[in-house]
């Protein structure tokens, strides 16, 4: 089901909407609750095992090729 | 599900650390600061050959980003911080000024943009293609934008905004390297692979003492405003990872990883660049290739998390963006890596 902000798109809210309010009042805010406002814990993502593994092998494959890279740099340094 | 289900008006806001910490999370940070580390040598040492055009040495470019960083901080607000970086981001215009003035042939700057292999081999075109990637699609640059947004107070009606913005630095960003480019071309057309001394004063041989000064100013202002944004990108990095307060409206009292972390990251990079006799350019070049070969895994992350509907709500990836997002993911990989093993096999013999 669209929700309010994807039936009337993210730049055409009404400047008298609650949302819009509570948007502009976010810049009154003080400074610990500005920032305590900004942060929020969401539980990790659940992937399959396959992209789990794909990730992994990305991983592996980056630090390989950075060893590479890091050992072309050091070699002329001889 | 919305962003703001739990009652929360929609704010944005970064993941946590409960996703922080987990499995690919921890590794783009792991991989964030290493790349951060490296990066932020390469920008030291743009500050310290623009520096070497006026005769100051490594120490005043240290002293100079140092003092840059605690100055930036002392406000403890954002928008004093983005107002001053933002200020000094208006001189990266030198680099346009500095194409003005070596008076170069339209025509002939027309005719470079015909992607020709550069000369060299594939070796040296591997090498500035994979640099010339890693130094513009920054892993810091990433996981710095969303922060900030954050930081900043950004709302989701500021979304669109958000996006012209970055259109905008990204056009700008790129106006001001192609000028740098047409600067630097006029040495080509002086033996210029015969340059002994610093980039600027070759160019203040060839084009005169004022492009040199505009050039060598250029590369301070860029390097500085980099430091700046990395030392910023490392510490909301550090505090989203520790799960602690990371944000420049708090104090250091309140937010003292992030502060830390801020202040600390330049001293490490900076003692790079006070080594005598280290290969600067190499090590600029090396580190902007690292952060290339190290970018998919950051990059693939950030469309894994922009592709989360419980954490983006309506403003989730369509498959339009996502088919951009991974054919970018896999030019930049496949770059690194035709980069990374192409240079290893012939350093170590097996191809020539």
């Amino acid at each position: 089901m669209k929700d309010a902000h994807q039936s009337s798109g993210i730049g055409e809210q009404d400047p008298r909407s609650p949302e819009r309010f509570e948007d502009e009042l976010v810049m009154h805010l003080a400074r610990g609750q500005l920032v305590a406002e900004t942060s929020r814990a969401v539980p990790p993502a659940a992937l399959s095992a396959r992209t789990t593994a794909g990730l992994w092998a990305l991983r592996v494959f980056v630090v390989l090729v950075s060893l590479m890279v890091i050992y072309t740099f050091i070699d002329p340094l001889h | 599900m919305h962003a703001h289900r739990h009652g929360h008006p929609p704010r944005l806001r970064r993941a946590g650390p409960a996703a922080v910490r987990e499995g690919l999370g921890l590794v783009s940070a792991g991989d964030l600061t290493v790349t951060n580390l490296v990066t932020l040598v390469g920008e030291f040492v743009s500050i310290r050959i623009g520096l070497a055009y006026f005769h100051l040495g490594a120490g005043v470019a240290v002293a100079l980003g140092l003092a840059l960083v605690v100055f930036t901080l002392s406000g403890r607000r954002y928008w004093r911080w983005e107002r001053i970086v933002l200020g000094m981001a208006l001189f990266n215009g030198l680099f346009l000024l500095a194409a003005i003035l070596v008076k170069p042939h339209v025509g002939a700057v027309a005719r470079s943009f015909d992607f020709l292999p550069f000369p060299g081999g594939s070796f040296n075109t591997l090498l500035l293609l994979a640099s010339t990637i890693g130094a513009t699609v920054t892993p810091w640059m990433i996981f710095f934008q969303q922060s900030a947004s954050a930081d900043k107070g950004m709302t989701p009606s500021d979304i669109k905004h958000g996006r012209y913005d970055t259109a905008a630095g990204a056009a700008l960003a790129a106006i001001f390297g192609v000028g740098a480019l047409v600067a630097g071309a006029a040495l080509l057309t002086h033996n210029g692979s015969s340059i002994t001394v610093g980039f600027p004063a070759a160019l203040g041989h060839v084009a005169g003492s004022t492009t040199g000064a505009v050039f060598a100013l250029g590369l301070i202002e860029a390097g500085a405003v980099a430091v700046l944004t990395i030392s910023a990108s490392t510490a909301y990095a550090a505090g989203e990872c520790a799960g602690v307060s990371h944000s420049f409206n708090n104090s250091p009292r309140n937010a003292v990883l992030f502060y830390a972390a801020n202040i600390g990251v330049a001293p490490i990079a900076a003692a790079v660049i006070l080594i005598p006799g280290a290969p600067l350019i190499s090590i600029a070049l090396n580190a902007n290739v690292l952060a290339t070969v190290l970018l998919p895994v950051s990059l693939l992350f950030m469309v894994m998390l922009a592709n989360d509907t419980a954490l983006m709500g309506p403003w989730a990836n369509k498959r339009s963006t996502n088919a951009i997002g991974i054919t970018v993911i896999v030019f930049v990989g496949l770059c690194g890596a035709a980069y990374g093993i192409d240079s290893f096999l012939q350093v170590i013999d097996l191809i020539s």
